[in-house]
């Protein structure tokens, strides 16, 4: 599980979250100067989670209907606005739902400014 | 009567409109401020297209089962919403309001062309 | 112009779509032409839903610099959906740099 910390350390994140499937806000870290605050954390959170479980559904439908598979599980799903983009990873929960863990970790998350994002490296932070 | 106008007239309703399905036209008739007005019309456009959306991808995967959603609703501890095609209704939770509500937007918009979300 | 898009490494599949969701072009490798249609046809759909999730999360917070969205992605465990304005591609996770092809779309996307 990244520590919410060092997802800071990440190319252009400004905020590093932790959120229920419900979209409840746990955690958060914020860059100093970032633009986002707590109240924005709680709204992307539920938007996150929200989309996670759409993604999710239209992953099993797309392979039901195509049988191309290696969509599912979803592991991340990045919204990249105007100026800003969001990365979560739900990797960790389906490693530790597929090892039959009884407690499951939360959402993770970052927010990233476009013009430093890195996708890959955010993903691959949010997976370790 | 217009169906704003018949909403209006049922217990609990707060307020009742119309928005456009695509662009940001609407009209309402109530309890609620322009800006609100406004922010729930937002809010209807966004949630209509994702459940038609879903009921798009449904019917693709079960041709011909007849999943095709025109209206949703939600149910606070307080208020309610309910939309069924381009008109929203506000309303209290209180006892057979929502039900009331949805009866007559089922059959005021019975018509309606889902196609244009 | 899409076409180019299927020669960077991990690109398996692109299609370019209308603003109707009717499909432009298509390049797959692994998928017919009516499964590439349905591709454009849910890459459309779920771009429009997203738009007004955007809006709405962009209204609520009253933070600019959300809206409008320039794409989106769908990471699974081995495969990466990832649409940029009317221009969606699949990517396989082991070969694709995700960060070029998500450059590489938003060039595309805009001629």
């Amino acid at each position: 599980m990244a520590r919410l910390g060092n997802l800071l350390d990440q190319p252009g994140v400004l905020a590093a979250f932790e959120f229920r499937a419900s979209g409840e806000l746990l955690d958060h870290e914020l860059r100093a100067g970032s633009p986002i605050t707590t109240d924005i954390l709680e709204l992307l959170a539920s938007m996150c989670a929200a989309n996670v479980s759409i993604c999710g559904m239209q992953a099993r439908g797309w392979e039901k209907l195509t049988g191309m598979s290696g969509f599912s599980n979803v592991r991340e799903f990045t919204l990249v606005g105007f100026d800003w983009s969001v990365v979560v990873s739900c990797a960790q929960r389906e490693a530790q739902r597929a090892a039959g863990q009884e407690t499951i970790a939360p959402y993770q998350g970052v927010v990233l400014i476009n013009r430093d994002a890195r996708y890959e490296a955010a993903c691959k932070a949010l997976e370790a | 009567m217009s169906i704003v106008a018949d909403l209006m007239n049922l217990p609990g309703v707060i307020a009742a409109g119309e928005y456009a399905f695509r662009g940001d036209r609407y009209s309402y008739r109530g309890q609620l401020t322009e800006d609100q007005a406004r922010m729930c019309t937002i809010l209807c456009r966004a949630s209509t297209m994702g459940i038609v959306m879903q009921g798009r991808m449904a019917e693709t995967a079960l041709p011909g089962a007849g999943i095709r959603p025109r209206g949703w609703a939600m149910r606070g501890p307080e208020h309610a919403m309910c939309v069924v095609g381009n008109v929203f209704c506000v309303m209290k939770n209180q006892s057979g309001t929502m039900d009331s509500v949805l009866a007559r937007l089922n059959t005021a918009m019975a018509d309606v062309d889902m196609h244009l979300v | 112009m899409i076409k180019r898009l299927l020669a960077v490494d991990g690109v398996l599949a692109v299609c370019r779509f209308r603003d109707d969701g009717g499909m432009v072009e298509s390049y797959g490798v692994g998928l017919d032409q009516d499964q590439l249609g349905k591709l454009s046809l849910v890459a459309h759909e779920y771009r429009r839903m997203l738009q007004g999730h955007a809006d709405l999360f962009s209204m609520f917070t009253n933070m600019r610099g959300w809206t409008p969205p320039r794409g989106w992605a769908v990471r699974g465990e081995k495969l990466t959906l990832c649409g940029v304005a009317g221009v969606v591609c699949i990517l396989d996770n082991a070969e694709a740099d995700y960060d070029e092809v998500l450059k590489d779309m938003i060039e595309i996307a805009h001629w």
